[in-house]
This record gives C-alpha cells, structure tokens and sequence, in this order.
C-alpha cells in the first residue's frame, strides 16, 4: 500500500474543552489514486490532510508513505519529506505577489532534483500567455492554476488539495477539478482533496466520509464520472 | 537551480523604497559620521604618538630666573646626564585680538616646529603663529597682527610639537586656544621684542630615557636637585606632567568612548526598527510562509530569505558609510579636533578598529538581531502560518471593559489592546530615541551648568601656588597647603586628587575636622564613597599610600579634592608645624615677588575649562539633538505605518460600515498618538535614570567630573520637539489611512 494512515489521534484543547477531533483513523490508499475526503465542518477533513501532510501532528498513530514514517521524523526530517513526496494546494491560492507567474512556479521548482519542465507546465495550465504577469493581475481561477502548477512541477507523489475550489465559481472550479484529473492522468500521482462538496465524490477513485472525527464511509467509486461532467 | 526567492529581493526594495531608503541613508550617514570621526581620531592618535620622535619632543623644560653661563649648563648636563636646550620665550599682548602670545626663537633640534600654511618668518618682522590660536582669532597668513606694540606680519601657521594643547602654565585646569597662543619669530626677530624680559627657559632630553612614569619621577627629582643646585628654578615641568604635552594623548581616548558609545545606541536603534519591519513582512506574508514550509522549504531557507534584505541594507551601507567616512566626514572630524588640537599635518592611516567598530559591529549586531526575531517567528508550525494563527501564547478572554464608557473610547482601548507588541515597540523605540535628544539638547545644557557650578563652587578670587613660603602682609590672605595624590587604580583609572591643608577656622572652605578628612562632592559621587568611608591615596609617582577617614562632604561638585586640617595635612606629609605652599585671598597679593609664586588660579582660569569644553563639544551635540530628532521621526513613522498596514483590513470594514475618514482617524491614528505621548511621558524618567547612568560612565573615563544635573527644561523641550514632530507623521499616517480601500476587507477574507 502507496499511502497508509494508521489509528491517528488528535484532540485539541485541554481539560473540559479537549475535543477529540480524530478518533484513530485507519485508512489505505493506492498509488495513483484520487481519493476525495469528505465530512461536514469539524468532521476532521483538514486536519487529517494536515497530518498527512506533515504540517500538524497527530497525538498517536502514523502515517506511513512507501514504508517512511512521520512519527519518527524531526522537524528537518519533516520538511524534507514533504519537499521530496507531497504538493499542497489551498483554498486560498497563497502565491508570492511580488514574484510572476512563472517565478511562483519556479519556486515550487527549485526544491525538486528533478522538476518538470516549468513551460510545459505553464502550457498543460493555460498559463503560458500570462507567465509575466504578477498574480493580482490574473483571476482567481488563474491564481489557482497557478497554486496547482507550483504544487505539481516538482512532481510530487502525493499532491494534497484542502478544498482546492472553495473560492471559485461553479465553471472555474469544473475547469480546476478537470486540470487536476488532467494531472493524475498524465504524471500518476496520488490526489488526497478535501472538500465540502459532495458533487465531486464521483470523479474520486476512493470516497472517505468523515463524520465526529471516525471514518463512516470508505468505498471504491465504481462509477466514477470525469470531472467536466459534475454537476451540483 | 537558482533560489526563484532571491528575485523577490529587488522587487522588495523598489516596493518599499521609501522605508529602506530611510533607513539607507540613516545609516550610512551615522556610519560614515562614526567611521570618519574613529579615522580621523585614530589617525590623529598615530601622528601624536609619533610626533614625540619626529619632532624631538623634550622630556622636559625649566625657567632659571637668569641666563646659564656656559660652566653650569655644562655641570647641570654631566650630572643631570641630560642634554639642554635653550628655549628661551617672551611673552606680548596682541592688539588686534585679547589675547597673550608666547614667542619662542624657530627650534632646529628640540620641540621642532610643523608648519601647516605659509613659510617660516624670515626677517625681523614676520612671525609664524600656532595655527589653531589663528583659526580661534581669525586670523591668516598675510595679515598683520600688532604683538607687544611692533607690527608683525604672519607669514605662517604652525603647531609647536610641545603645545599640542595650548596650556598657558602646566597648572591649568583648562587650555585656552582663543586667549592664549604660541608663535616663532626669527632670532632677530625674537631680540628686538626686548631682551629684559626674556623667560630663560630651557628643555632637556635625558641620555638614558626613563622606562616609566615612576622612573621619570624619580630622574626628575634628582635632575630637579641637581638644577637647583647650580641655578635659581622659578620654573620646572617634566614632560610627563606637562599637560600641554599630554592632554591631546589623554583625552582623545575619552573621544572615542562617547563616538562609540553613540554608534551603538543608533545601531541598536536601527537593528531593531529593522527587526520590527521584518517581523510586519513576517505578519504580511504569513500564508505565504505557510505554504511554502507545507511545500518542503526548510526553516532555515526561509530565515535567510528574510534575513538577506535587512543584511543587504546593513552591509551595503555599512561599505558606503565608511567610504564616505573616510573621504567627507573624516574632514568633518579632523577639523572637530583641529579646532581644540594643535597637531601635526594630518595624514590619514587605515584604521582596523574603525572597521570592525563601523561595519563589523553594526552588521553582526543586524544579523544577530534579525536571526533571533526570524528563528523565534519562523519556528511556529506551517499550519499557524497558514492560519494567520502568529501569536505564541493564544489570549484566553477577552478583556472586560466598562460598559458605561462610550462605544468609541472601547473602541479605542480595543485596539490599543490589540496592537499592544506594536505600542510596546514604540514606546522602547521611544526610548531609545529620547535618550539621543537628551544627550542631544541635554549634554550642552550640562556643560554649561558644570561653568556656572565652577563659577559658584571658586573658593576664593585668588588661589596663590607658591614655590617657597613666603610671608604676606596682606591680612585678607589665608595660609594653606596645596598637594596632590592619586587613587588607586579599581574600578576607575588612578586620578590625581588635589589636597588641600586648611586653616582650622578657614573663612573660604568651612570643614571642621582634626584628624579625618572631607571630600568634594565630585569625588563623592565619581569614586562612590560617604561620609564614614576610609579612602586610601598614593603618592602620584611613588608608592607610599595613605589612608584617611572621610568626615564629611564639601559642596564642590566640579573637583575631585581631599580637604585638611593644615595640621593634619603637615602631620601626614612630615612638613614643619607651620608650613604652607599658598594662600587662598580674595585680593591679589602685590606683596610677593613674581618668583616665588607658582601660579595663581583666578576665576577667569576657572571659568576658561567651561569655555573650552562648550567651543569645542557645541557643534557635536548640536548634530547629536539633529541626529536624535531625525532618529525619533524614522521609528516613529516606520512603526505607525506598520500599525495602519496589520490594521488596513479593520480600517477597510469600518469604512465599509459607514465610518468616516476623521472618526476613523479618531480611533486608529488618535490611539497612536496616546501611546506616543504616554511613552514620552512615562520614558522620560527612565531616560533620566539611564542618562545619569551612561554620563556617570562616560565621565569616569575623563579626569575630573562633570556632575550629572540636567535642567527639567531639557526634557520639556524634548517632549515637545517630539510631540511637534509625530503630529507630522499622524498627519502623513491620516493621509495614508484615507487611502485605505473598502473593498480590501472583502478581497482578503479567507
């Protein structure tokens, strides 16, 4: 198994007001898989991907990538870690404004031995036309491509999305959606995105519903449907 | 690959190019003002040093009351195991300008001359002056200048290697280069201003130079018998305690502490506005940081991305300080120290210690700085960047406040509440700035009130020296002993200490004591010692010390004295039951003969230390005052500005709500505005408290003391230069607030 998560635990706060957030998750995913975790707010969504991510810390269990584990990690261990496997994209695009398009795809570049070839990227995200400008000139679903390109140039094993459309549209987000279907097709990396929106359950290969911190539900989507084709 | 970050760098520059421009050119100005005056002073240091060699400074002169024939000055060498010199002078009042000048015949071996403008005198009616007199006077080569009744024309300006501080007798408190001069005249010259009056004075060098003080003590004192021996001495100063020779090597080293005491308070400034300003793009750029730490860049990578602009800034103008140190301030400094110095002709010497001092210091105090706030910032989780979430310790509840105070005022103290690290960073760069002020407008003030202590702590209008006790019919004379000892080294440097043995029922200095003695109130408060005390002195240049028992302080705060019974003072120095070097009066005494007097120290000798010391610090304090207010507006201005931008979102909501441009002023720039004046009211004492401090430290380095006493005038004008200039910035802050657009609070909210 690519991606294994192993009874991770959580709480926040201390005393009356610890809350346990994630209740010893165990879950399995494969390499190349699209896996869509879903839940209502406060189910444990982000946080779990923030672990996974290894930008928070769990209170117990592991998260296992090709037989590395977080748990025994340091900080630079960490840092490395999620330089060499994952790419993280957020709701909010958090580019470097005063850098342009192609440099904040430049800066995802340089932590990779072997980045992809930023202009291809540039091309594959419809960005290439725009790769002089600064962020504040492009549109929100721009900026995002942007986000996604900076994200998926160093190749990254696992690419992590933490409701990659929560602030776009409902035509940018299909095109959004469609270009990290798009990715995963053309470079095989494994897609971990949390979202609230149920609609797109049915591009995922997998389907996690997270409710009060514990799985509910985890299925394999037998129907599953190209992104172009959601609707909500 | 080439870090993509590093392209930021430019684009940060020319977006803030304002704020770094400032801090830019403050730097380099306080660098390169520092560097060129530690230059200049260093290599002024190196020219004196040398000067005693190159210009054969002697190792001392004496006055016989007549010419030596050939015989004794030959008897006097053979046994003194010295070689003399004549150096005879005469001494003329000017015309053209108050004040007396000493004139000796050009020195071919000893006590050379450097001319520094013009050609030496070459007939009877030309005569060289010593260049720094002449600048005092306004005076230049080609002029005439009417000495002892004979027109005289000035045909150059020169320093005597002997004055390099213009001292008119060794007894001086202070030199006096606007009332007193030296000059050379040819031999002729010197002949026809009148023979009858001659000084017949003579400079010795020894064949075997003394290893130290305390051999040159000793040698001197046997020289001294030896003179005494074949000729009538009305006068003799070894070199070591000539202060015209001294003075320059003594208090050039005190320069240097205030200069480099200065540096480190504005380095220390401008390290930490650097860090605030860091650790705003730190805040702004939160989400930023926090995506790229979740993408793998390593802490590390980050600190030294954020840490490159303020060392760049540093370093660059570190590099550009002292180059313009070295070419335009290091003129600036020379002639600071030409105008109380009369040295050689300057030559500038590369100076190590000006470096590291200038740019060394500066930058490892930046980079220090800078890498404690980063690492301490940057070390919060990717996530709490992520979130905004920048605060170490999370506020548990909110803080209740009155109900009955109007919405505004609430309002009001919310957001001094909510900004508390940044009004906490004014206040101490509040702080930091006022104690510039106050040096600034404080140091000349307290000068100025040390000359009016001096003024009102004279003992009497006449304090006769004598050279062998005389008697005097003068019944307004009152005998007494004048000595001098020396502390021991400790906490501050060995210092001479001047003793006085007084009539017991003393009409000028009123201390009731037997067998203890009192101390002035300088020597109270610079060596830290009360009334109970035991102080121990030494001979100056011996090492018999003596213990005495301290029964009170006398209200001098400008010497550092010991005060006797003259009984005493005879019992301690094994004198004769009724001897007495002097007489304290307040009428001259015209019953004694010149020669037998050592010197007399008047009001006006007082009064010239005060003189001095204003002429030649004014110019520097004034730039200090300059310095500080520039200072003061910098932080101010730069840490409002950040307050407006961590609040632009707030400000954007409020006007969205419907608030105006003034009743949103009335909150966030009026709230700035009663922290600026609350830090200068509440910094204020503690700048006092400090001040003294720093001045207590500073003057213990000098000989003497300045008592630390600064008007409450000085810190009423502070506050309100400072007050006058903040409400420029809080105007430019307005401005700045107006521009604010409502739709930045809809843009950002995440």
């Amino acid at each position: 198994m690519f991606l294994e998560i192993n009874g991770i635990r959580k709480s926040f706060g201390e005393g009356e007001s610890r809350i346990e957030v994630l209740k010893g998750i165990e879950l399995s995913i494969e390499k190349g898989e699209i896996c869509v975790l879903l839940g209502p707010s406060g189910s444990g969504k982000s946080t779990l991907l923030n672990i996974i991510g290894g930008i928070d810390n769990a209170d117990s269990g592991y998260i296992s990538i090709n037989g590395e584990k977080t748990a025994d990690m340091n900080e630079k261990a960490l840092s490395l870690y999620r330089r060499k496997h994952l790419g993280y994209i957020f709701q909010m695009y958090n580019l470097i404004p005063n850098l342009n398009i192609k440099e904040n795809i430049e800066v995802g570049a340089y932590l990779s031995d072997n980045p992809l070839d930023v202009d291809d990227i540039l091309r594959t995200l419809g960005l290439y036309e725009h790769r002089h400008k600064l962020p504040n000139q492009l549109s929100g679903g721009q900026q995002q491509r942007t986000a996604i390109g900076r994200a998926i140039v160093k190749n990254p094993d696992i690419l992590l999305c933490d409701e990659p459309t929560g602030a776009l549209d409902y035509k940018t987000s299909k095109e959004i959606l469609k270009l990290i279907e798009d990715i995963n097709k053309k470079y095989g990396n494994t897609v971990v995105m949390v979202t609230h929106n149920d609609a797109i359950k049915n591009m995922a290969d997998r389907v996690i519903k997270l409710r009060d911190g514990m799985i509910r539900k985890n299925y394999l989507n037998e129907e599953k449907i190209a992104a172009m084709d959601l609707d909500w | 690959m080439k870090n993509p970050l590093i392209k930021r760098l430019p684009r940060e520059l020319k977006s803030e190019a304002g704020k770094y421009a400032i801090i830019f050119i403050f730097m380099i100005i306080v660098i390169g003002f520092v560097s060129g005056f530690l230059v200049a002073s260093g290599s002024l240091m190196k020219i004196y040093n040398e000067s005693f060699e190159k210009y054969n400074i002697e190792d001392g002169n004496f006055e016989l009351y007549a010419e030596a024939d050939e015989p004794v000055i030959e008897t006097i060498e053979k046994d003194g195991e010295i070689k003399l010199y004549n150096n005879f002078y005469i001494e003329r009042e000017t015309k053209e300008v108050d004040s007396t000048l000493r004139i000796y015949k050009n020195r071919e071996e000893i006590d050379k001359i450097c001319v520094h403008e013009g050609e030496m005198p070459a007939s009877e009616n030309e005569i060289a002056i010593d260049r720094m007199y002449a600048v005092n006077n306004s005076l230049s080569v080609g002029d005439t200048l009417t000495v002892g009744g004979k027109e005289l024309k000035i045909t150059a300006l020169v320093a005597l290697s002997d004055y390099s501080a213009l001292y008119a007798s060794p007894s001086d408190m202070m030199f006096d280069a606007i009332k007193f001069g030296v000059a050379i005249m040819t031999d002729e010259g010197f002949d026809s201003m009148g023979e009858n009056s001659f000084h017949y004075n003579y400079s010795w060098k020894y064949n075997n130079p003394p290893a130290d003080d305390i051999e040159a003590k000793k040698m001197s004192e046997d020289l001294l018998e030896v003179i005494s021996e074949n000729a009538i001495v009305t006068g003799y100063i070894p070199m070591y305690a000539n202060q015209a020779i001294q003075f320059v090597g003594d208090d050039t080293g005190g320069d240097r502490i205030v200069f480099t005491t200065f540096l480190y308070i504005v380095v220390a400034i401008l390290a930490f506005i650097m860090a605030i300003t860091t650790n705003n793009t730190i805040a702004k750029e939160a989400t930023v940081i926090g995506t790229l730490r979740a993408s793998g860049y390593t802490r590390g990578e980050l600190i030294r991305h954020y840490i490159a602009m303020p060392m760049l800034v540093v370093i660059v103008s570190a590099l550009i300080g002292n180059i313009i140190g070295y070419t335009l301030f290091e003129g600036v400094a020379v002639n600071i120290y030409y105008t109380n110095y009369s040295i050689p002709v300057y030559v500038t010497t590369p100076s190590i210690d000006a470096f590291i001092k200038t740019t060394v210091v500066p930058v490892a105090i930046m980079l220090i700085i800078n890498y404690a706030i980063l690492a301490h910032k940057l070390r919060l989780s990717p996530l709490k960047f992520i979130r905004r979430d920048l605060k170490t310790k999370q506020r548990k509840k909110a803080l209740k406040l009155n109900t009955k105070i109007g919405i505004m005022h609430r309002f009001r103290t919310r957001i001094i509440l909510q900004n508390i690290p940044n009004y906490i960073t004014i206040v101490i760069g509040i702080f930091l700035a006022n104690i510039i002020l106050v040096l600034g407008m404080g140091f000349p003030q307290l000068l100025d009130k040390n000359s009016q202590l001096i003024s009102e702590n004279i003992i009497c209008k006449y304090q006769y020296i004598l050279k062998a006790p005389v008697e005097t019919e003068n019944e307004n004379a009152e005998k007494y002993c004048a000595g001098s000892l020396s502390t021991i080294e400790g906490r501050l440097k060995s210092e001479s200490v001047t003793i006085y043995g007084l009539a017991s029922d003393s009409r000028y200095i009123d201390v009731a004591t037997e067998n203890g003695v009192f101390i002035s109130d300088a020597y109270s408060q610079k060596f830290r010692v009360s009334t109970g005390d035991t102080i121990t002195l030494k001979e100056e240049y011996g090492t018999t010390e003596y213990n005495f028992r301290v029964e009170g302080i006398y209200d001098n705060p400008t010497s550092i004295a010991v005060y006797m019974d003259r009984d005493f003072f005879n019992e301690t120095f094994d004198n004769e039951a009724d001897y007495f070097n002097g007489y304290l009066t307040d009428e001259k005494l015209d019953d004694i003969d010149d020669m037998y007097v050592a010197t007399i120290i008047t009001e006006d000798d007082m009064n010239k230390m005060g003189r001095q010391l204003t002429h030649s610090m004014g110019a520097i304090f004034d730039m200090f005052y300059l310095f500080g207010l520039i200072m003061f507006m910098l932080i101010i201005y730069l840490l409002s500005k950040i307050v407006i931008e961590k609040n632009a979102q707030s400000i954007s909501m409020t006007k969205i709500l419907g608030y105006n441009n003034a009743e949103i002023g009335g909150l966030y720039v009026v709230s700035t505005s009663i922290v600026v004046v609350l830090s200068f009211l509440l910094t204020m004492p503690l700048v006092n408290v400090l001040m003294k401090y720093v001045c207590e430290v500073m003057f213990s380095e000098f000989s003497g003391w300045i008592a630390y006493d600064v008007p409450e005038t000085v810190f009423v004008k502070v506050i309100a230069s400072g007050i006058i200039a903040y409400a420029v910035i809080a105007f430019a802050q307005f401005h700045k607030l107006r521009k604010i657009p409502m739709d930045m609070a809809l843009k950002n909210v995440e």
